[in-house]
C-alpha cells in the first residue's frame, strides 16, 4: 500500500489516465481538481495492491455515469459521494474495505480516488478493463462472472435509484435510462465483489500504470528528451505480456464527429506530409477502435490507441482532436486477461460493428 | 479608387511601446518609446514622433488599433489585481470543488479565496434542477461587501445555455452591494463550469485596471487631437471597441503574441514560419501556419490558471534585451531577471549599473545603442560566453516549437534581435525584416474583425448543409461587425456532438474574419 502525497503525482495520474481512454472515458480534470483539493486539505489517496486484500474483503466499484459534456458543468458533490457510500454500505448490509475502478480510462479512474481519500477508504490498484469502454457490462468482471447489480444510483438532488437486473447488459440500458432521467450525470456503485474476485477478475497495477505513464510523459518533457520515447519504455513491458509502439507520426487533416444512438461517432484523417494523402485512418466511437495504415489495419479493439500531441506528448481525448494538429499515434496491447475469446464476446471487434476480427498490436506489426 | 486612409497600429508592451502609421500594405513612418509607468505619457511621446517622422496631423489618421500587454503582464506578475469574490449558483452541485483549487498560491494571495456557493442552476436541456437561492445570494453579495470587495465573479451552472441566471443574480447582488462590478461568466466562456468561472475570476481581478489603462490610452490621444475610432486588438487578432475591452480585459491578453505573428508574416510575405520576438523580458517563440498563429491543442493557461480560451501556441523563455548579465566566462548566468522598461536608464551603455545583454551585444559590435564607451573594458571571453549561451537558449527553445527536424524559415521581430548575430541550428534561413522592431504594432494596425457562430445546429438534413449554413452565418456577422465582404476567410470551425445523448444536435462553432472595411464605425 502506498498514499499519494502530491499535487504532481494526481496530475500525473489524470495524464495516464487519458493515455489509457484509448481516447474516451472523458476528461478526468474535474476528478483531479477533487483529488488536488483533498490534497490541499491534507487527505492523500491509498493504493491498495490486490494482493493485499484478505479473499473475504467487499471490494466495490464507484463510478460516474453521464456524458462528458455535462459532468464537466456539474463537477462532483462531496455531499453526494459520501451519501452513495453511506446508501451503499446500508444498502448491501456490509462495510466497504476497498473501492475499486471499474474503468481506468478517462474520468472514472478518478471517482473511486475521490471518494476514498475523503472517506478514508484505501482503493485497489486495478480495473475492470485497464483502458474505457462505453457500456457497463464491458469490463473483465462481467465477462468472468461478476454481476453489474445490485447497485445503488444517486444523483446531487438525493433521488436514490436501486437497480437489481438479470444481465450486465441490461443493467447497462437502464442505468442509461435513469441517467437520462436525471439530467444526464449520476453517480453508482457496481460490481460488489470479495477480495478473492477482484485478485482473479481485475486488471491489475492500473492505478499505479497511469502515474507511471503521466510521470513518464512529464519528466521525458522536463528533461528535453523524447516524451513519446519515453511512454514507450514504460509500456513495452514484455515481462507482463505487453507490447507497444508509435504507429504513425502527422497532421491530423480531417475530423468528423457525429452522434449516432447517443453515441460518439467519428473518424480522423492524419498525413504525414504537407500537400500528401492522408495514410492514416481511425475509426472513433467514444474510443479509438482501429487504426489503419494505408488501409491496413495495425491496431484494433480491445488493443489501445493513443493520439499525443507530438510536441508535449499530452494525450488527446477524441473531443480535442482538430484541424491541422500534429500528432502522434501509438499501439498498445491490452492485458492479456482482456485478449481471451471470452472477453473477446464481450468487447471485440464484432461488438462495435466492425466487420473483422481481433489481432493482436504485435502481429500486427510483424505482418507490416 | 482613392488613396487608403493613414491607420495608426500601437503595441503597448511591458518595456516599449511602439507605433506605426499604415497606408493600404505601406508602412509610412514608425517609432519606439519608452513605455511609462501609467502608459499615457508613453503613448503620446510615441505617437508624437511617428505622426512628425509620417509628416502627418493627428487628424488625418482614419483608425486608431492598439494592442497591449499590460493586462497579461500584471495578472503573470501579480501586481495591481484587485480581490475578487467568486460567487457560484450550483448546489446543491459541484461542492466537492469550490472555486479556486488548483491555482498557484501566489496567485491566490493576490485575489484573495472569497468563494461562495449557492443554490440553483440548469440542466443541459436548459431546465432548472434547484431554484435560485435569492437567501444565500444576498447573503454572500453582503458579506463581499462587508469585506470591500467590489469585483465579483458570478458562474452559474449551464450558463451558455441559461445566461439569464446569471444575470437575474446580478441584478438580486447589485440591491444589496450597489458599488459591484460584476464578470459574468456566461459573457467570457463557453461550456466547462471551472474553466469558464476561472476566466470571469481573471477578468473580475484586472477590470479596475484595465478602466486606469484605456482611461488613460484614451486620454492621451484626445490631447493629441486624434479624433479617429480606436478599437482594440483581442486574442485572435480581430478588433473590439474600447468600451468592450475596458469590461473585459481578459479578451486582449494574448493579443501581444497575435499582432507579432501576425504583423512577422505582413512584413516578410511568408505563409509558414517560426516567429521569435525578442523583448526587453522575454523571448515568445510562436509558430505560423498559413499565416495565422498555431494554437494551442490543450488547455491554456494564463498565469498558471487553465481557461477555455484558445491562444497562440507561444513559448516563453526568460531572456530580453534587458536580461541581467551576472558570473564570469567560465560561469555565466543570465537572469531570469531583467530590468525590463527601466532599461534605458539602467543598462550600462546608457550609463547605469547594471550589466544586461544588451551591453554585451553593444561590446561585440552587434549593436549601436547608448554609448559604446561605457562597456568599452568589458572582458572579450565573458562577451562570447554569454553570446554562446544567449544562441544556445534561442536554439533550443526553436528545436520546441518545431513539429519535424525540416530546418525552417525564422523571422526575427521585437528590439531584441540585436542579441544574435549568428546563423541559428535547426533553421533554413533567418529574416530580419524592415520594421521588424515594431512588428506587434503592425499586427495592431492591420488587425482584422471577425464574426462567431457558436450554437447547435441540426444535422438531419445532412453535415455539410448544416455545416455549410454556419459558415455563412459566421460571414454575416462578420460583415455587420464591419469586414470588408471579398475579405472574408473561414480560419476555425469545429464540431462538438452531444455524446451520450440520442439527438443529432450539434454544436457548432464557426469563426470568420476579414479586412476592416474603411469607413466602418
Amino acid at each position: 500500500m502506498y498514499t499519494i502525497t502530491s499535487d504532481l503525482d494526481v496530475r500525473d495520474m489524470a495524464r495516464g489516465a487519458v493515455l489509457l481512454g484509448s481516447g474516451g472515458g472523458g476528461d478526468p480534470y474535474v476528478g483531479e481538481l477533487y483529488l488536488r483539493n483533498q490534497l490541499a486539505e491534507g487527505r492523500g489517496p491509498k493504493i491498495l495492491k490486490a494482493s493485499e486484500l484478505s479473499d473475504d474483503a467487499f471490494v466495490l466499484s464507484i463510478a460516474g455515469v453521464g456524458a462528458p459534456t455535462v459532468i464537466i458543468e456539474h463537477l462532483v458533490s462531496t455531499h453526494t459521494l459520501l451519501r452513495l457510500l453511506e446508501a451503499s454500505e446500508s444498502f448491501y448490509g456490509r462495510k466497504i474495505d476497498a473501492l475499486i475502478s471499474a474503468e481506468i480510462g478517462g474520468v472514472n479512474s478518478m471517482f473511486p480516488l475521490a471518494l476514498g481519500t475523503r472517506a478514508g477508504i484505501p482503493v485497489v490498484d486495478a480495473d475492470g478493463m485497464g483502458r474505457a469502454f462505453p457500456h457497463l457490462e464491458m469490463t473483465t468482471f462481467g465477462v468472468y462472472g461478476c454481476a453489474a447489480t445490485p447497485s445503488v444510483l444517486m444523483d446531487d438532488s438525493g433521488n436514490v435509484v436501486h437497480v437489481h437486473t438479470t444481465t450486465n447488459r441490461i443493467a447497462e440500458d437502464v442505468v442509461r435510462s435513469v441517467c437520462a432521467s436525471l439530467g444526464s450525470m449520476i453517480f453508482g456503485s457496481f460490481y460488489p465483489m470479495s477480495g478473492r474476485q477482484v485478485k482473479q477478475l481485475a486488471v491489475h497495477d492500473t492505478v499505479t500504470h497511469t502515474l507511471e505513464i503521466g510521470r513518464r510523459i512529464r519528466t521525458a518533457r522536463e528533461s528535453q528528451l523524447d516524451p513519446v520515447r519515453g511512454v514507450l519504455e514504460f509500456l513495452n513491458a514484455p515481462a507482463e505480456g505487453r507490447y507497444a509502439r508509435e504507429l504513425f507520426n502527422g497532421r491530423i487533416v480531417d475530423v468528423l464527429h457525429e452522434t449516432r444512438d447517443g453515441w460518439h461517432w467519428g473518424r480522423v484523417l492524419i498525413a504525414s506530409g504537407a500537400g500528401r494523402d492522408p495514410e492514416f485512418r481511425i475509426e472513433i466511437q467514444n474510443e479509438y477502435l482501429v487504426a489503419r495504415h494505408n488501409g491496413r489495419t495495425v491496431t484494433i479493439v480491445p488493443d489501445l490507441i493513443a493520439i499525443l500531441d507530438a510536441e508535449s506528448a499530452e494525450p488527446l481525448t477524441a473531443e480535442m482532436l482538430a484541424y491541422g494538429q500534429r500528432v502522434r499515434v501509438i499501439g498498445y496491447s491490452a492485458a492479456p486477461i482482456m485478449r481471451r475469446p471470452e472477453s473477446l464476446k464481450v468487447f471485440g471487434p464484432r461488438l462495435f460493428g466492425l466487420d473483422e476480427d481481433f489481432r493482436p498490436v504485435e502481429e500486427l506489426a510483424a505482418a507490416g | 479608387m482613392s488613396e487608403a486612409s493613414p491607420v495608426l497600429g500601437v503595441d503597448v508592451g511591458g518595456t516599449n511601446t511602439d507605433a506605426v502609421i499604415m497606408r493600404g500594405d505601406e508602412v509610412i513612418a514608425a517609432a519606439k518609446r519608452p513605455t511609462t509607468a501609467d502608459v499615457g505619457e508613453g503613448l503620446i511621446a510615441v505617437v508624437r514622433a511617428v505622426l512628425e517622422a509620417a509628416q502627418m496631423s493627428p487628424a488625418s489618421l482614419a483608425t486608431v488599433m492598439i494592442g497591449t500587454t499590460q493586462f497579461i503582464n500584471a495578472f503573470v506578475q501579480r501586481r495591481d489585481l484587485t480581490q475578487v469574490a467568486a460567487i457560484r449558483i450550483a448546489l446543491p452541485k459541484s461542492d466537492g470543488i469550490p472555486p479556486m483549487v488548483g491555482w498557484p498560491d501566489d496567485l491566490v494571495q493576490a485575489v484573495g479565496r472569497h468563494g461562495y456557493l449557492v443554490g440553483g442552476g440548469s440542466f443541459y436541456d436548459g431546465r432548472e434542477y434547484a431554484p435560485l437561492d435569492t437567501a444565500a445570494l444576498e447573503q454572500s453579495a453582503r458579506d463581499a461587501r462587508a469585506k470591500g470587495i467590489r469585483a465579483l465573479a458570478l458562474t452559474a451552472g449551464f450558463a451558455p445555455v441559461r445566461p439569464d441566471i446569471e444575470q437575474k443574480a446580478a441584478d438580486i447582488i447589485l440591491n444589496v452591494h450597489p458599488e459591484a462590478d460584476i464578470t459574468l461568466s456566461s459573457e467570457v466562456g463557453g461550456l466547462g463550469l471551472i474553466d469558464r468561472e476561472n476566466a470571469a475570476l481573471i477578468n473580475a481581478s484586472l477590470r479596475q485596471l484595465s478602466r486606469k489603462v484605456v482611461t488613460s490610452l484614451k486620454d492621451a490621444l484626445g490631447q493629441l487631437g486624434v479624433r479617429a475610432p480606436i478599437y482594440f486588438s483581442q486574442n485572435d487578432g480581430t478588433l473590439v471597441s474600447t468600451a468592450y475591452a475596458t469590461r473585459f480585459p481578459i479578451v486582449t491578453c494574448s493579443a501581444g503574441p497575435t499582432n507579432s505573428i501576425r504583423g512577422a508574416a505582413f512584413l516578410t510575405g511568408l505563409q509558414d514560419a517560426i516567429v521569435m520576438d525578442i523583448g526587453g523580458t522575454t523571448t515568445d517563440l510562436g509558430f505560423l501556419v498559413r499565416g495565422f498563429p498555431r494554437e494551442t491543442a490543450t488547455a491554456h493557461l494564463i498565469g498558471g490558471v487553465r481557461t477555455n480560451f484558445r491562444m497562440p501556441d507561444v513559448l516563453s523563455i526568460a531572456l530580453g534585451g534587458g536580461t541581467h548579465v551576472r558570473g564570469s566566462a567560465d560561469h555565466v548566468v543570465l537572469g531570469p531577471d531583467s530590468v525590463g522598461f527601466e532599461l534605458t536608464r539602467r543598462a550600462l551603455v546608457f550609463g547605469g549599473k547594471d550589466l544586461t545583454t544588451t551591453d554585451v551585444a553593444v561590446r561585440a559590435g552587434q549593436a549601436s545603442v547608448g554609448d559604446p564607451k561605457r562597456v568599452a573594458s568589458l572582458d572579450h571571453n565573458l562577451t562570447t560566453a554569454v553570446l554562446d549561451r544567449i544562441h544556445a537558449q534561442i536554439e533550443d527553445a526553436i528545436d520546441q516549437m518545431k513539429t519535424s527536424s525540416l530546418p525552417v524559415p525564422v523571422i526575427l521581430v521585437g528590439g531584441g534581435h540585436i542579441l544574435l548575430s549568428r546563423p541559428l541550428r535547426g533553421t533554413s534561413e533567418v529574416h530580419r525584416p524592415k520594421h521588424a522592431d515594431v512588428a506587434n504594432a503592425v499586427g495592431a494596425a492591420i488587425s482584422m474583425v471577425s464574426g462567431r457562430v457558436d450554437r447547435m445546429f441540426d444535422f438531419a438534413g445532412g453535415r455539410e448543409r448544416a455545416l455549410e449554413q454556419a459558415k455563412e452565418e459566421a460571414r454575416m456577422a462578420a460583415v455587420s461587425a464591419g469586414a470588408e465582404p471579398d475579405s472574408i476567410e473561414i480560419v476555425e470551425m469545429t464540431e462538438l456532438p452531444m455524446t451520450h445523448m440520442r439527438t443529432t444536435a450539434v454544436q457548432v462553432k464557426v469563426r470568420a474574419v476579414g479586412k476592416l472595411r474603411v469607413g466602418a464605425p
